[in-house]
């Protein structure tokens, strides 16, 4: 454990930090960077300024190594959400990987401006996130302030090894479209503990559904996601039987 | 239960698989001579999860579906009958890990199309977010009947109004002016995302016809052996246009690679 104050949060880090961070010293190299000025059209119509990079950054790095696809989403960026071209970017970078690739999730999934582009985009990711992984490892973080909620939450599942911090969540609903949609009785958002407490680092790797617990700090996640691409990849996870035992504990009595 | 009569009404000498629980129904049967199996999502409202008792795709429907997809019978094609009104929003639920149900779902599919087996869908209801990501969406091959109960998003209209801190009138302008989101499968289709849209007098009501024509096209797609495309395969279609951008990144992404 680093002493604290030499210790680099990784929430505080930018999507391009965290990528230099976690792969090997001075390997990552961007493709479609923000000079290449590849930014959503669809935007300015809802009053909204595009991002050069779409919120999503990818290119070719070395972890241990191997050539690897380095994929980063950008959380501050409408909540890391995936439209048409950080979408295409995702797919297409899992598509072109080597030897594996790992993705820092910090996304709220489908971006809602771009709705159905964004649907369509992650079936894609789907896809190719299977496809790689029958090959390669596919490594997911989901440490930053975000979370990985929606359609992404899909994608990080499908995934051979999850990492995630304490900071971390995971689920399908936010809990704000859980209170919209369900009421306040069903869930209130405003309720942060109860909301990390089920969703939240600790719990997913207690209950499996994630691999490895990380501090907020650069350099552990470095290190667990060298261990999680020389592990063998989890063929659990998506196990029925496993679920099965998962979600009747969660059934109402 | 649009969802289980199209179940039963697409095959010839439908017989229900056992094993399920009520809110998958899982047929077999034949069309033109060959075997497919249908999946669909159907309310319970005796479903044990109360989040998930009006069609919604849950925690059970995600095993079920996985399993129905991966114990179809051997030579089977799969046809995903399309009317989920999205996934279940519920604390429940994302305190079991709802994602994995989905991605359990994704998984069989993709996992059979890999290994040769068709997968058609058919959307004869809504077609929303998650639950269609995680059962429809990975064929590769997508028909949609044309009725105006058949819509295609990623959120119910209020709750993008509140996520993006907007208002429904603008939700409203900005799906005639921003294609993407719009709710109809006429646009959604300009994507190139749905191979085939089929008029029908009566969604909920099948005529001999309307089910004669969707048996003969999803029996030409099986022989064009369409069935087996991946998603970003349909990118190439004539009728992507409106994703020309994704293909350009593609492109340049692959100059840079």
């Amino acid at each position: 454990m680093t002493p604290a104050l030499l210790r680099r949060s990784y929430v505080e880090a930018t999507p391009r930090e965290r990528i230099e961070a976690l792969a090997d010293t001075g390997s990552f190299r961007e493709i479609l960077d923000p000079f290449e000025r590849c930014s959503s059209p669809y935007l300015a119509e809802q009053n909204i300024v595009a991002q050069r990079d779409d919120g999503v950054v990818i290119g070719r790095a070395r972890l241990a190594g191997r050539d690897v696809a380095a994929i980063a989403v950008d959380g501050r960026f409408l909540g890391g959400s995936i439209g048409e071209i950080g979408g295409a970017k995702i797919a297409r970078a899992l598509e072109r990987a080597g030897e594996g690739a790992f993705l820092l999730l910090d996304t709220g999934g489908i971006r809602l401006q771009e709705a159905n582009l964004g649907l369509l985009a992650i079936a894609e990711i789907c896809d190719a996130v299977f496809a790689l992984r029958e090959r390669a490892p596919v490594v997911a973080v989901i440490a930053g302030s975000v979370g990985c909620y929606g359609g992404m939450s899909i994608v990080a599942a499908l995934c051979s090894h999850i990492i995630m911090s304490r900071v971390g969540r995971f689920g399908l609903n936010g809990p704000e479209v859980i209170e919209q949609e369900a009421g306040i009785g069903e869930l209130d958002a405003r309720d942060r503990p109860a909301i990390w407490r089920a969703t939240g680092g600790i719990r997913r790797v207690e209950q499996g559904h994630a691999d490895t617990l990380a501090g907020d700090d650069l350099d552990e996640l470095a290190g667990a996601l060298r261990a999680a691409f020389a592990a063998e990849p989890n063929r659990e996870r998506l196990s029925l039987e496993r679920l099965r035992r998962c979600f009747a504990q969660e059934a109402p009595a | 239960m649009r969802g289980s009569t199209w179940a039963r009404a697409l095959l010839e000498a439908p017989c229900d698989a056992g094993g399920f629980p009520p809110s998958v129904a899982v047929c077999d049967g034949t069309i033109a001579g060959h075997a497919y199996r249908t999946v669909a999502i159907v309310p319970n409202p005796a479903a044990r999860f109360p989040r998930a008792r009006s069609g919604e795709f849950g925690l059970d429907e995600g095993l079920a579906v996985a399993s129905a997809v991966r114990g179809a019978p051997a030579g089977a094609a799969l046809i995903s009958i399309v009317d989920v009104p999205g996934q279940a929003f519920g604390r429940r639920e994302e305190a079991a890990g709802i994602s994995l149900a989905l991605a359990a779902s994704v998984a069989a599919y993709v996992d059979e199309r890999r290994h040769g087996r068709p997968l058609f869908s058919l959307i004869v209801g809504k077609a929303i977010s998650g639950a269609f990501l995680a059962h429809g969406m990975q064929s590769g091959w997508i028909g949609a009947l044309s009725d105006r109960d058949v819509e295609i998003h990623v959120m119910p209209a209020a709750s993008v109004a509140r996520v993006t801190r907007s208002s429904a009138a603008e939700v409203a302008r900005v799906a005639t002016v921003v294609p993407a989101t719009a709710r109809d499968i006429a646009t959604f289709a300009s994507f190139g995302a749905v191979d085939a849209i089929f008029d029908v007098a009566d969604a909920n009501a099948p005529e001999p016809n309307e089910i004669e024509a969707i048996r003969a096209a999803i029996d030409r797609a099986r022989e064009a052996g369409l069935g087996i495309r991946a998603p970003l395969e349909r990118l190439d279609g004539p009728q992507a246009a409106r994703r020309a951008l994704a293909r350009e990144v593609r492109a340049r992404i692959d100059e840079a690679w």
